[in-house]
């Protein structure tokens, strides 16, 4: 034990309580020594009171180096070498997702993704599987809002068993007729199931009410109708309109040389014709408007809330100020609904706010679940936090330990290789300029206490919220009107239908 | 101030004796270099140096997860994660994880059938503060009784969004359930929320008592740093923790071994049926587990997997099909679940995965299979290991679940050796009838066709 320890013993006791309110420093030697051994067999007396110590001089953070290229056709490329551990992956995009389905074959751009890899070239997909699973690999494809990917990992001595399954996968995808009815099939099941899992419908309801009949609101895994009307036409249609390498991004990345790495792209790349890829013709999204919609699930335990509205897509100049008001709202550094719902009131586990931003609009959504009987009194807190983030200025002080933890955080953001080209991937899709990426600092301290109070007042709408409960509906409606949502539609779990405007599923065919 | 005992352990010896010739060698991948401190009071510290970003991770292991729980009071270490995020002496309550993000870092804890693990990364300049807070909850948690009623609140919450709410959800508290009949591993992590109601604030500090103590913990520390500069923090901020007044109970009550086949037939809310076939397997780092982890990666990793290519891809009896093996510190089970397709029987579901099995026993698998299973162990060896975080977990696993830190290397030649021999002694040794537990669950009012 160390002199200081005895000497702010006293202090602490007396302010935690511990030494049953009774300051050490009345007494003399003795009866201290035997206070010290009463507590000492508690196992917890000598532990002094300090202050937090001082940091350590800092090291400066660099952004690791990464070379952009691009091949002939019009594919752009990132490389990030890095030889720590002897593997590569090799990640591709291509600019277009679900908002590229057209209207009616909601699910296309999914299923066309799921089935790029079952079925190429020459190889069936059990012939796929069976390389990629023998050599350790892994071969990932899928479809987002915005975007298609295809990822590969693989061991550094099979860079070109990588590439070259991943050409033909990208680029001559059999979508042979028994594999679209098995991944129709699996579709459909997963829909089912999904169907009845209250954070998957609560996200697909909240989506349409805020994007409305925009692209972002239309169902991306699809409908049973629109799954079960998609023909192998739709798919190759849709596949040589978007993937063309003009269309596309890759990034090869982890224990391979710059040369070497370029040298394959161009091997299994470099003959892919590129395509006049057709605009995407966008309605904008509606304007924000209060709507209430009660999903009913009778077994539930748990109400699933989200509540949010219409914000901004990726690139827009007030970007950086509405990205650093939502993480005051509900982000990772700040997040005043954690605080509240969780450690003030005990109503939820978890509690949050995400800024979605995509191509072509964006929004803002809280989410939470709590205990059924807490529904109405959770929901008021996190509409009284938009309230209050667009009344009430952010003061300096929160403001700035949000900024703190971004830019403190920054460089565990680049830590591995993978991480780095994502980032730079996504500045690249985004058409964001890529040397803004080391200016971390810059551009998350330049938003001040008056410029986020500035984007507050006009995204920030408290009164024209979008709401989804998905919950046991009779133990809970009856407590919104006390909380000032005293008017909502209510539609059972099984009787959902996401395309019709007042999402009543109806008889026949529609 | 109390010198350390640095004990500099020498890697596995390179040369290993490859007594089987692969068909393509699996690339190796660099050791991982560590430094291996014990304190006096008990506590183990794993240092590892990466210098790559200058960023730091923290964690600490306590050698207690659910096992260590007595009937009637599970729920009890998970439980316990959540109240050390409650104040120290020196840190406010809820205080732990927003010091940590004011500086940019993370923090967050988990809990186990084995472990309580609570990590944070931060800026690596941040190293002193984490390291400080980390000894003051050891050493001063404050725990009074109006956190504790609280805490159980937010808990209650947690199991019903992970657990309750969702589809499926309960279905591994079914499985370990019925899987074992006296092991502690039968219950799930997270308890059951009567249990929790009847903990009282003397079982809380027991627990802390017993168990939250430095020669049952763990410290690593991977990232940049200085090896002076740990060596003194740890001797400034840990050394000084008391050390424990009696030993850590170890008395886990162990399973019998099993006779007969188990059939279980239950009901639940869920929109498919489910077929589970379930076999007891040994403990993590048994010289068996190697052969069981092979057919583990044979039976379920990738859509080549047995099990998938037969009752989803070939037969379109289910929906999804995978294998899911628990190797714990104490024996576990390797469990099967299919999702039955609409239309298709649950019988045909449940022959098809034990035939499975059965064939394992008779016919082993290939050498093109037992090559695969090497190479995808290759791979998540490689690829479990790129941030620092992952590092810690590694070192982590081999000192505290393996109990020898040289496993953290060595595990990788001990996997490269494992013979088509050995895989079907293996599973002729475990995935025996008697041992086997059948699960049929039905959705709740029928099976709609």
């Amino acid at each position: 034990m160390t002199r200081r320890a005895v000497a702010t013993l006293g202090i602490v006791g007396a302010l935690t309580g511990i030494v049953a309110g009774k300051s050490l420093l009345r007494f003399d030697g003795e009866a201290m020594r035997e206070i010290l051994r009463a507590e000492r067999a508690q196992n917890r007396v000598e532990w002094p009171r300090d202050n937090p110590p001082r940091p350590l001089p800092a090291r400066p953070v660099t952004v690791p180096s990464y070379e952009l290229r691009k091949l002939a056709n019009g594919m752009q490329v990132v490389l990030v070498s890095q030889n720590e551990q002897p593997a590569i992956s090799v990640r591709m995009i291509v600019r277009a997702g679900a908002a590229h389905d057209p209207k009616g074959k909601y699910g296309l751009a999914m299923m066309a993704a799921t089935l790029l890899d079952q079925g190429a070239g020459t190889r069936t997909a059990e012939q796929i599987a069976e390389e990629i699973d023998f050599i350790g690999g892994a071969l990932n494809t899928g479809a987002g809002t915005d975007l298609s990917y295809v990822n590969a990992v693989v061991m550094k001595d099979s860079y070109e068993i990588a590439l070259r399954l991943m050409s033909d996968v990208v680029q001559r995808p059999t979508f042979a007729p028994e594999e679209i009815e098995r991944q129709r099939n699996q579709a459909l099941s997963a829909l089912k199931v999904s169907a009845e899992a209250p954070e998957s419908v609560a996200d697909r309801v909240i989506d349409r009410l805020i994007y409305g009949f925009h692209p972002y609101g239309m169902p991306g895994a699809g409908t049973a109708e629109s799954l079960a009307a998609l023909t192998r036409a739709d798919l190759v249609e849709y596949h040589q309109r978007y993937f063309v390498p003009n269309n596309a991004l890759i990034a090869v990345v982890g224990d391979i040389t710059p040369a070497e790495a370029m040298a394959g792209l161009e091997k299994y790349f470099g003959a892919w014709k590129p395509g006049e890829v057709p605009a995407l013709n966008v309605t904008e999204p509606p304007d924000a408007t209060r709507r209430v919609v009660v999903i009913d699930k009778k077994d539930a335990v748990q109400t699933e809330i989200r509540v949010g509205h219409i914000a901004i897509p990726r690139k827009h100049n007030d970007y950086e100020a509405v990205d650093q008001a939502v993480k005051i709202l509900g982000g990772e550094g700040a997040n005043r609904l954690q605080q509240v719902l969780r450690s003030q009131k005990q109503l939820t586990y978890g509690a949050s706010a995400d800024l979605d931003t995509f191509k072509w609009a964006g929004a803002v959504i809280a989410e939470t679940d709590t205990q059924t009987a807490n529904t109405a009194e959770a929901l008021r807190v996190v509409v009284d936090e938009f309230t209050r983030l667009q009344r009430e200025r952010v003061g300096n002080g929160e403001l700035e330990g949000a900024q703190d933890y971004m830019v403190g955080h920054f460089p565990l953001t680049i830590e591995v290789p993978d991480q780095i080209a994502t980032q730079v991937l996504n500045q690249l899709f985004y058409e964001l300029p890529v040397e803004e990426l080391p200016r971390y600092r810059e551009r998350i301290l330049k938003v001040t206490p008056d410029e986020l109070q500035r984007v507050a007042r006009w995204f920030i709408r408290p009164s024209q919220l979008s709401i989804v409960l998905v919950g046991n509906a009779d133990r809970f409606v009856g407590d919104l009107k006390g909380v000032g949502f005293g008017s909502f539609e209510r539609i059972p779990i099984e009787g959902i239908d996401l395309l019709a405007p007042d999402f009543v599923k109806r008889s026949g065919p529609r | 101030m109390k010198k350390l005992t640095v004990l500099l352990l020498a890697l596995m010896a390179v040369a290993v004796v490859v007594q089987y010739v692969p068909l393509q060698a699996a690339i190796r991948p660099p050791k991982l270099e560590y430094q291996r401190l014990v304190l006096p009071n008990g506590l183990v510290v794993i240092l590892h140096q990466d210098k790559s970003t200058p960023i730091v991770h923290v964690e600490l292991w306590y050698h207690v997860g659910s096992k260590n729980e007595k009937p009637g009071r599970t729920g009890f270490a998970h439980f316990f994660e959540h109240l050390m995020f409650k104040g120290s002496r020196n840190v406010e309550p809820e205080q732990h994880t927003s010091i940590i993000a004011s500086v940019g870092g993370q923090a967050n804890a988990y809990t186990n059938e084995d472990t309580t693990v609570f990590w944070q990364t931060l800026p690596a300049q941040y190293l002193p503060l984490v390291m400080w807070m980390e000894a003051d909850r050891m050493a001063s948690l404050r725990i009074d009784e109006k956190t504790f009623v609280a805490e159980r609140e937010v808990v209650k919450e947690e199991r019903r969004m992970r657990i309750e709410n969702p589809p499926f959800g309960l279905l591994n508290e079914l499985i370990t359930f019925h899987a074992f009949d006296v092991h502690p591993y039968k219950h799930p992590v997270i308890g059951s929320m009567n249990d929790l109601n009847a903990a009282t604030i003397d079982d809380v500090r027991d627990f802390y008592k017993t168990y939250y103590v430095p020669e049952n913990a763990t410290l690593m520390v991977v990232g940049d740093f200085d090896v002076d500069t740990v060596t003194s923090l740890v001797n400034q901020y840990f050394a000084r923790v008391p050390k424990a007044d009696k030993p850590v109970p170890r008395d886990i009550p162990q399973e019998p071994p099993h006779t007969k086949e188990k059939r279980v037939a239950l009901e639940q809310p869920w929109p498919l049926p489910a077929v589970v076939v379930a076999y007891h397997v040994p403990y993590n780092g048994h010289p068996d587990s190697y052969p069981m982890f092979v057919m583990s990666k044979t039976l379920s990793d990738g859509q080549t997997s047995r099990i998938y290519r037969k009752l989803v891809y070939e037969t379109g009896l289910a929906l999804t099909a995978f294998g899911s093996s628990s190797f714990l510190e104490q024996p576990g089970i390797f469990s099967a679940v299919a999702l039955v397709n609409p239309g298709k029987s649950a019988d045909d579901v449940e022959k098809g995965l034990i035939a499975e099995f059965d064939k394992l026993k008779t016919q082993g698998i290939t050498e093109r299979e037992l090559q695969r299973a090497k190479n995808q162990f290759s791979r998540d060896y490689i690829v479990s290991r790129l941030s620092i975080k992952e590092k810690a977990s590694q070192l982590g696993h081999a000192e505290v679940i393996q109990k020898d830190i040289a496993s953290a290397d060595g595990e990788f030649d001990t996997f490269l050796k494992v013979s088509l021999d050995d895989v079907k002694r293996v599973a002729q040794k475990y995935f025996v009838a008697e041992g086997r537990l059948v699960m049929r669950i039905n959705p709740r009012g029928g099976v709609e066709q």
